[in-house]
Protein backbone atom coordinates (compact mmCIF):
# COMPACT_ATOMS: atom_id res chain seq x y z
CA UNK A 1 0.00 0.00 0.00
CA UNK A 2 1.18 3.50 -0.80
CA UNK A 3 2.27 5.36 2.33
CA UNK A 4 0.68 8.76 2.16
CA UNK A 5 2.67 11.66 3.46
CA UNK A 6 1.82 13.81 6.43
CA UNK A 7 2.33 16.93 4.32
CA UNK A 8 -0.21 15.79 1.72
CA UNK A 9 -2.70 15.03 4.51
CA UNK A 10 -2.20 18.40 6.23
CA UNK A 11 -2.67 20.24 2.94
CA UNK A 12 -6.01 18.49 2.41
CA UNK A 13 -7.13 19.16 5.99
CA UNK A 14 -6.16 22.81 5.69
CA UNK A 15 -8.28 23.09 2.56
CA UNK A 16 -11.35 21.45 4.18
CA UNK A 17 -10.96 22.66 7.75
CA UNK A 18 -14.35 24.38 7.75
CA UNK A 19 -16.01 20.92 7.69
CA UNK A 20 -14.43 20.09 11.07
CA UNK A 21 -15.37 23.53 12.45
CA UNK A 22 -19.00 23.01 11.41
CA UNK A 23 -19.18 19.51 12.94
CA UNK A 24 -17.62 20.75 16.20
CA UNK A 25 -20.05 23.68 16.17
CA UNK A 26 -23.05 21.36 15.82
CA UNK A 27 -21.95 18.72 18.36
CA UNK A 28 -20.33 20.78 21.13
CA UNK A 29 -21.67 23.21 23.67
CA UNK A 30 -18.52 24.97 24.80
CA UNK A 31 -15.03 25.95 23.67
CA UNK A 32 -13.20 23.24 25.60
CA UNK A 33 -15.45 20.46 24.16
CA UNK A 34 -14.93 21.91 20.67
CA UNK A 35 -11.16 21.81 21.06
CA UNK A 36 -11.27 18.22 22.31
CA UNK A 37 -13.51 17.10 19.46
CA UNK A 38 -11.45 19.01 16.90
CA UNK A 39 -8.32 17.21 18.09
CA UNK A 40 -10.05 13.80 18.09
CA UNK A 41 -11.41 14.32 14.56
CA UNK A 42 -8.03 15.39 13.14
CA UNK A 43 -6.38 12.42 14.86
CA UNK A 44 -8.94 9.89 13.54
CA UNK A 45 -8.72 11.39 10.05
CA UNK A 46 -4.94 11.01 10.12
CA UNK A 47 -5.11 7.42 11.41
CA UNK A 48 -7.73 6.54 8.77
CA UNK A 49 -5.96 8.37 5.96
CA UNK A 50 -4.23 5.20 4.71
CA UNK A 51 -7.67 3.65 4.09
CA UNK A 52 -8.81 6.61 1.95
CA UNK A 53 -8.95 5.02 -1.48
CA UNK A 54 -9.76 8.15 -3.51
CA UNK A 55 -12.94 6.63 -4.99
CA UNK A 56 -14.94 9.41 -3.37
CA UNK A 57 -13.99 13.06 -2.94
CA UNK A 58 -11.73 13.82 0.02
CA UNK A 59 -14.44 16.02 1.55
CA UNK A 60 -17.04 13.18 1.32
CA UNK A 61 -14.67 10.78 3.07
CA UNK A 62 -13.90 13.50 5.61
CA UNK A 63 -17.59 13.96 6.47
CA UNK A 64 -17.87 10.20 7.14
CA UNK A 65 -14.85 9.92 9.43
CA UNK A 66 -15.58 13.21 11.21
CA UNK A 67 -19.25 12.42 11.80
CA UNK A 68 -18.46 8.85 12.97
CA UNK A 69 -15.97 10.36 15.41
CA UNK A 70 -18.30 13.11 16.64
CA UNK A 71 -21.21 10.71 17.16
CA UNK A 72 -19.18 8.15 19.10
CA UNK A 73 -17.16 10.65 21.14
CA UNK A 74 -18.73 11.19 24.52
CA UNK A 75 -17.49 12.69 27.71
CA UNK A 76 -16.13 10.18 30.20
CA UNK A 77 -18.74 8.61 32.46
CA UNK A 78 -18.83 9.99 35.98
CA UNK A 79 -20.19 7.73 38.75
CA UNK A 80 -21.67 10.55 40.79
CA UNK A 81 -23.15 12.85 38.16
CA UNK A 82 -26.01 11.91 35.86
CA UNK A 83 -24.54 13.29 32.65
CA UNK A 84 -27.22 11.68 30.49
CA UNK A 85 -30.24 13.63 31.66
CA UNK A 86 -29.07 17.22 31.35
CA UNK A 87 -30.95 19.38 28.82
CA UNK A 88 -28.97 20.96 25.99
CA UNK A 89 -29.39 24.54 27.07
CA UNK A 90 -25.87 25.50 28.10
CA UNK A 91 -24.66 27.64 25.23
CA UNK A 92 -21.23 29.13 25.25
CA UNK A 93 -21.87 32.81 24.53
CA UNK A 94 -18.21 33.42 23.72
CA UNK A 95 -18.48 31.19 20.64
CA UNK A 96 -21.78 32.73 19.52
CA UNK A 97 -20.91 36.45 19.56
CA UNK A 98 -19.81 36.83 15.92
CA UNK A 99 -22.54 34.68 14.38
CA UNK A 100 -25.57 35.97 12.48
CA UNK A 101 -28.97 35.90 14.21
CA UNK A 102 -30.22 33.12 11.88
CA UNK A 103 -27.23 30.90 12.73
CA UNK A 104 -27.64 31.53 16.46
CA UNK A 105 -31.29 30.54 16.25
CA UNK A 106 -30.53 27.54 14.07
CA UNK A 107 -27.79 26.40 16.45
CA UNK A 108 -30.12 26.58 19.44
CA UNK A 109 -32.78 24.59 17.58
CA UNK A 110 -30.30 21.99 16.29
CA UNK A 111 -28.83 21.49 19.77
CA UNK A 112 -32.21 20.01 20.81
CA UNK A 113 -31.90 17.23 18.19
CA UNK A 114 -30.47 13.74 18.66
CA UNK A 115 -26.97 12.93 17.42
CA UNK A 116 -28.09 11.19 14.20
CA UNK A 117 -30.61 13.94 13.44
CA UNK A 118 -27.81 16.49 13.84
CA UNK A 119 -25.73 14.59 11.28
CA UNK A 120 -28.60 14.46 8.77
CA UNK A 121 -29.48 18.16 9.07
CA UNK A 122 -25.81 19.13 8.88
CA UNK A 123 -25.40 17.24 5.60
CA UNK A 124 -28.59 18.84 4.28
CA UNK A 125 -27.33 22.31 5.24
CA UNK A 126 -24.10 21.46 3.45
CA UNK A 127 -26.11 20.95 0.25
CA UNK A 128 -25.51 17.21 0.09
CA UNK A 129 -27.94 15.25 -2.06
CA UNK A 130 -30.27 12.65 -0.51
CA UNK A 131 -28.10 9.94 -2.12
CA UNK A 132 -24.97 11.33 -0.48
CA UNK A 133 -26.72 11.60 2.91
CA UNK A 134 -27.98 8.03 2.49
CA UNK A 135 -24.41 6.86 1.68
CA UNK A 136 -22.88 8.62 4.68
CA UNK A 137 -25.50 7.62 7.24
CA UNK A 138 -26.35 4.14 5.91
CA UNK A 139 -30.11 4.50 5.52
CA UNK A 140 -32.25 4.41 2.39
CA UNK A 141 -32.91 7.55 0.33
CA UNK A 142 -36.61 7.26 1.22
CA UNK A 143 -35.71 7.10 4.89
CA UNK A 144 -33.53 10.20 4.51
CA UNK A 145 -36.45 12.14 3.10
CA UNK A 146 -38.81 10.92 5.87
CA UNK A 147 -36.29 11.80 8.56
CA UNK A 148 -35.64 15.24 7.07
CA UNK A 149 -39.36 16.05 7.13
CA UNK A 150 -39.50 15.03 10.82
CA UNK A 151 -36.33 16.95 11.69
CA UNK A 152 -37.55 20.11 9.96
CA UNK A 153 -40.85 19.86 11.80
CA UNK A 154 -38.99 19.61 15.13
CA UNK A 155 -36.74 22.51 14.20
CA UNK A 156 -39.72 24.63 13.16
CA UNK A 157 -41.36 24.14 16.56
CA UNK A 158 -38.18 25.04 18.42
CA UNK A 159 -37.42 28.08 16.22
CA UNK A 160 -40.98 29.39 16.65
CA UNK A 161 -40.64 28.92 20.38
CA UNK A 162 -37.31 30.77 20.46
CA UNK A 163 -38.37 33.69 18.23
CA UNK B 1 -43.83 24.50 10.03
CA UNK B 2 -45.35 26.34 7.05
CA UNK B 3 -44.23 29.71 8.51
CA UNK B 4 -40.60 28.71 8.74
CA UNK B 5 -38.50 29.45 5.67
CA UNK B 6 -35.74 26.86 5.90
CA UNK B 7 -34.06 28.14 2.75
CA UNK B 8 -33.35 31.38 4.62
CA UNK B 9 -31.50 29.40 7.29
CA UNK B 10 -29.73 27.28 4.69
CA UNK B 11 -28.50 30.42 2.90
CA UNK B 12 -27.36 31.91 6.21
CA UNK B 13 -25.46 28.68 6.91
CA UNK B 14 -23.77 28.80 3.49
CA UNK B 15 -22.89 32.47 3.85
CA UNK B 16 -21.61 32.23 7.43
CA UNK B 17 -18.01 33.40 7.26
CA UNK B 18 -17.02 32.34 10.78
CA UNK B 19 -16.57 28.69 9.76
CA UNK B 20 -13.90 29.69 7.23
CA UNK B 21 -12.13 32.22 9.41
CA UNK B 22 -10.62 29.89 12.01
CA UNK B 23 -8.05 28.29 9.73
CA UNK B 24 -5.17 26.57 11.51
CA UNK B 25 -1.78 26.44 9.86
CA UNK B 26 -0.15 23.14 8.85
CA UNK B 27 2.31 23.38 11.75
CA UNK B 28 -0.57 23.92 14.19
CA UNK B 29 -2.45 20.98 12.70
CA UNK B 30 0.58 18.69 12.81
CA UNK B 31 0.65 19.11 16.63
CA UNK B 32 -2.72 17.35 16.77
CA UNK B 33 -1.31 14.30 14.97
CA UNK B 34 1.12 13.65 17.82
CA UNK B 35 -1.61 13.62 20.49
CA UNK B 36 -3.17 10.45 21.90
CA UNK B 37 -6.81 9.61 21.20
CA UNK B 38 -9.17 10.14 24.15
CA UNK B 39 -11.74 7.72 22.70
CA UNK B 40 -12.87 4.63 24.61
CA UNK B 41 -11.42 2.23 22.02
CA UNK B 42 -7.97 3.61 22.74
CA UNK B 43 -8.42 3.55 26.51
CA UNK B 44 -9.67 -0.06 26.28
CA UNK B 45 -6.65 -0.95 24.12
CA UNK B 46 -4.29 0.52 26.75
CA UNK B 47 -6.17 -1.32 29.55
CA UNK B 48 -5.87 -4.56 27.59
CA UNK B 49 -2.10 -4.12 27.08
CA UNK B 50 -1.66 -3.48 30.83
CA UNK B 51 -3.68 -6.64 31.61
CA UNK B 52 -1.62 -8.72 29.17
CA UNK B 53 1.60 -7.54 30.89
CA UNK B 54 0.04 -8.24 34.30
CA UNK B 55 -1.03 -11.74 33.28
CA UNK B 56 2.46 -12.51 31.93
CA UNK B 57 3.88 -11.48 35.34
CA UNK B 58 1.23 -13.63 37.09
CA UNK B 59 2.12 -16.62 34.88
CA UNK B 60 5.83 -16.23 35.76
CA UNK B 61 5.00 -15.83 39.45
CA UNK B 62 2.94 -19.09 39.31
CA UNK B 63 6.04 -20.94 38.07
CA UNK B 64 8.08 -19.27 40.81
CA UNK B 65 5.51 -20.39 43.41
CA UNK B 66 5.72 -23.99 42.14
CA UNK B 67 9.48 -23.78 42.71
CA UNK B 68 9.04 -22.22 46.19
CA UNK B 69 6.50 -24.85 47.29
CA UNK B 70 8.22 -27.78 45.58
CA UNK B 71 7.50 -30.04 48.58
CA UNK B 72 3.80 -29.16 48.85
CA UNK B 73 1.72 -31.21 46.40
CA UNK B 74 -1.50 -29.21 47.01
CA UNK B 75 0.13 -25.87 46.26
CA UNK B 76 1.88 -27.30 43.19
CA UNK B 77 -1.53 -28.44 41.87
CA UNK B 78 -3.06 -25.03 42.69
CA UNK B 79 -0.24 -23.06 41.04
CA UNK B 80 -0.29 -25.34 37.99
CA UNK B 81 -4.02 -24.65 37.63
CA UNK B 82 -3.35 -20.90 38.08
CA UNK B 83 -0.59 -21.07 35.46
CA UNK B 84 -2.78 -22.95 32.95
CA UNK B 85 -5.67 -20.57 33.62
CA UNK B 86 -3.45 -17.49 33.19
CA UNK B 87 -2.08 -18.86 29.89
CA UNK B 88 -5.61 -19.55 28.59
CA UNK B 89 -6.82 -16.07 29.62
CA UNK B 90 -3.73 -14.53 28.08
CA UNK B 91 -4.48 -16.27 24.80
CA UNK B 92 -8.03 -14.90 24.90
CA UNK B 93 -6.76 -11.36 25.59
CA UNK B 94 -4.39 -11.58 22.61
CA UNK B 95 -7.31 -12.65 20.39
CA UNK B 96 -9.45 -9.78 21.74
CA UNK B 97 -6.65 -7.31 21.01
CA UNK B 98 -6.58 -8.56 17.46
CA UNK B 99 -10.34 -8.02 17.13
CA UNK B 100 -10.51 -4.44 18.36
CA UNK B 101 -12.33 -2.52 15.58
CA UNK B 102 -9.72 -1.35 13.09
CA UNK B 103 -9.14 2.18 11.90
CA UNK B 104 -10.69 1.43 8.48
CA UNK B 105 -14.07 1.20 10.25
CA UNK B 106 -14.15 5.00 10.48
CA UNK B 107 -14.37 5.23 6.69
CA UNK B 108 -17.57 3.12 6.60
CA UNK B 109 -21.06 4.57 6.78
CA UNK B 110 -22.48 5.43 10.21
CA UNK B 111 -24.79 2.41 10.46
CA UNK B 112 -22.07 -0.17 9.67
CA UNK B 113 -19.60 1.70 11.87
CA UNK B 114 -21.98 1.63 14.85
CA UNK B 115 -23.06 -1.99 14.26
CA UNK B 116 -19.45 -3.25 14.17
CA UNK B 117 -18.44 -1.25 17.22
CA UNK B 118 -21.45 -2.35 19.28
CA UNK B 119 -21.05 -6.00 18.21
CA UNK B 120 -17.45 -5.92 19.46
CA UNK B 121 -18.35 -4.23 22.75
CA UNK B 122 -21.36 -6.44 23.48
CA UNK B 123 -19.50 -9.71 22.78
CA UNK B 124 -15.69 -9.76 22.88
CA UNK B 125 -15.28 -6.67 25.02
CA UNK B 126 -17.40 -7.83 27.97
CA UNK B 127 -15.69 -11.24 28.10
CA UNK B 128 -12.38 -9.40 28.08
CA UNK B 129 -13.48 -7.06 30.90
CA UNK B 130 -14.45 -10.05 33.09
CA UNK B 131 -11.07 -11.61 32.30
CA UNK B 132 -9.34 -8.35 33.30
CA UNK B 133 -11.35 -8.42 36.56
CA UNK B 134 -10.23 -12.05 37.16
CA UNK B 135 -6.69 -10.72 37.57
CA UNK B 136 -7.71 -9.32 41.00
CA UNK B 137 -8.40 -12.73 42.69
CA UNK B 138 -5.37 -14.27 40.92
CA UNK B 139 -3.14 -11.44 42.26
CA UNK B 140 -4.60 -11.95 45.73
CA UNK B 141 -4.08 -15.74 45.73
CA UNK B 142 -0.51 -15.43 44.39
CA UNK B 143 0.22 -12.61 46.85
CA UNK B 144 -1.06 -14.57 49.84
CA UNK B 145 1.02 -17.62 48.84
CA UNK B 146 4.15 -15.44 48.62
CA UNK B 147 3.27 -13.88 51.98
CA UNK B 148 2.82 -17.29 53.62
CA UNK B 149 6.10 -18.51 52.24
CA UNK B 150 8.18 -15.53 53.38
CA UNK B 151 6.35 -15.10 56.73
CA UNK B 152 5.77 -18.74 57.78
CA UNK B 153 8.04 -20.62 55.34
CA UNK B 154 5.01 -22.55 54.15
CA UNK B 155 1.23 -22.50 54.07
CA UNK B 156 -0.21 -21.61 57.43
CA UNK B 157 -3.05 -23.90 58.48
CA UNK B 158 -6.35 -22.25 57.60
CA UNK B 159 -9.72 -22.67 59.28
CA UNK B 160 -13.12 -22.08 57.75
CA UNK B 161 -13.26 -18.39 58.84
CA UNK B 162 -9.87 -17.65 57.19
CA UNK B 163 -11.03 -19.28 54.01
CA UNK B 164 -14.37 -17.45 54.11
CA UNK B 165 -12.62 -14.05 54.48
CA UNK B 166 -10.15 -14.84 51.66
CA UNK B 167 -12.97 -15.98 49.37
CA UNK B 168 -14.93 -12.83 50.15
CA UNK B 169 -11.91 -10.67 49.21
CA UNK B 170 -11.49 -12.61 45.93
CA UNK B 171 -15.15 -12.39 44.94
CA UNK B 172 -15.39 -8.70 45.93
CA UNK B 173 -12.20 -7.97 43.96
CA UNK B 174 -13.67 -9.61 40.86
CA UNK B 175 -17.13 -8.03 41.15
CA UNK B 176 -15.77 -4.53 41.89
CA UNK B 177 -13.26 -4.76 39.02
CA UNK B 178 -15.96 -5.92 36.59
CA UNK B 179 -18.52 -3.41 37.86
CA UNK B 180 -16.28 -0.34 37.56
CA UNK B 181 -15.23 -1.25 34.01
CA UNK B 182 -18.67 -2.25 32.73
CA UNK B 183 -20.40 0.73 34.32
CA UNK B 184 -17.97 3.14 32.67
CA UNK B 185 -18.22 1.56 29.22
CA UNK B 186 -21.93 0.72 29.39
CA UNK B 187 -22.65 4.46 29.43
CA UNK B 188 -20.74 4.90 26.19
CA UNK B 189 -22.14 1.73 24.56
CA UNK B 190 -25.71 2.78 25.41
CA UNK B 191 -25.15 6.11 23.70
CA UNK B 192 -24.00 4.31 20.55
CA UNK B 193 -27.00 1.97 20.77
CA UNK B 194 -29.35 4.94 21.04
CA UNK B 195 -27.85 6.28 17.81
CA UNK B 196 -28.27 2.94 16.08
CA UNK B 197 -31.87 2.70 17.29
CA UNK B 198 -32.48 6.13 15.75
CA UNK B 199 -31.39 4.70 12.39
CA UNK B 200 -33.39 1.51 12.86
CA UNK B 201 -36.98 2.23 11.90
CA UNK B 202 -37.98 -1.44 11.74
CA UNK B 203 -37.01 -2.14 15.36
CA UNK B 204 -34.93 -5.16 14.28
CA UNK B 205 -31.84 -3.97 16.08
CA UNK B 206 -33.67 -3.58 19.40
CA UNK B 207 -34.40 -7.34 19.38
CA UNK B 208 -30.75 -8.19 18.64
CA UNK B 209 -29.71 -5.80 21.40
CA UNK B 210 -32.00 -7.43 23.98
CA UNK B 211 -30.51 -10.81 23.08
CA UNK B 212 -26.96 -9.46 23.44
CA UNK B 213 -27.72 -7.91 26.87
CA UNK B 214 -29.22 -11.25 28.02
CA UNK B 215 -26.11 -13.12 26.82
CA UNK B 216 -23.93 -10.64 28.68
CA UNK B 217 -25.80 -11.28 31.97
CA UNK B 218 -25.47 -15.07 31.48
CA UNK B 219 -21.75 -14.58 30.87
CA UNK B 220 -21.28 -12.67 34.14
CA UNK B 221 -23.17 -15.43 36.00
CA UNK B 222 -20.93 -18.10 34.43
CA UNK B 223 -17.81 -16.17 35.51
CA UNK B 224 -19.09 -15.88 39.11
CA UNK B 225 -19.97 -19.63 39.20
CA UNK B 226 -16.49 -20.53 37.89
CA UNK B 227 -14.89 -18.22 40.47
CA UNK B 228 -16.89 -19.71 43.36
CA UNK B 229 -16.13 -23.27 42.15
CA UNK B 230 -12.42 -22.37 41.86
CA UNK B 231 -12.38 -20.92 45.37
CA UNK B 232 -14.13 -24.02 46.76
CA UNK B 233 -11.40 -26.16 45.17
CA UNK B 234 -8.79 -23.85 46.70
CA UNK B 235 -10.43 -24.20 50.12
CA UNK B 236 -10.35 -27.98 49.74
CA UNK B 237 -6.61 -27.86 49.01
CA UNK B 238 -5.72 -25.39 51.77
CA UNK B 239 -8.00 -26.57 54.61
CA UNK B 240 -7.86 -30.35 54.21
Amino acid sequence: MEIRSEKEFLEQIKLHQNIIHKICFIYCKNKSDKEDLYQEIVLQLWKSYQSFNGRSAFSTWMYRVALNTAITTTKKFCFFVDTGGLPDIAFDNECMIDLSEEIKLLYKAISQLDKVEKAIILLWLENKSYEEISDTIGITVKNVSVKLVRIKARLAITIKHLQ
Amino acid sequence: MKDIDFDKYKSAWEEEKNFDMKILSESELSKYLKKRSKGITNSFRIGLIIDIILKIILGISSIFLIWLYSNHAGIITLCSILFALTCYLLLFQFKTYDRIPRQEEYSKNLRIFLENKIRFYRTKYFKSVYIIALSNPIIFISGILFYFHFKYSGVRSLDFIDFFVFSLICITGFILGALIQTKQYNFHIRQMEECLNELDDDGIYELILKKQVKQQKILLLIFIIILVAGLSALGYILIL
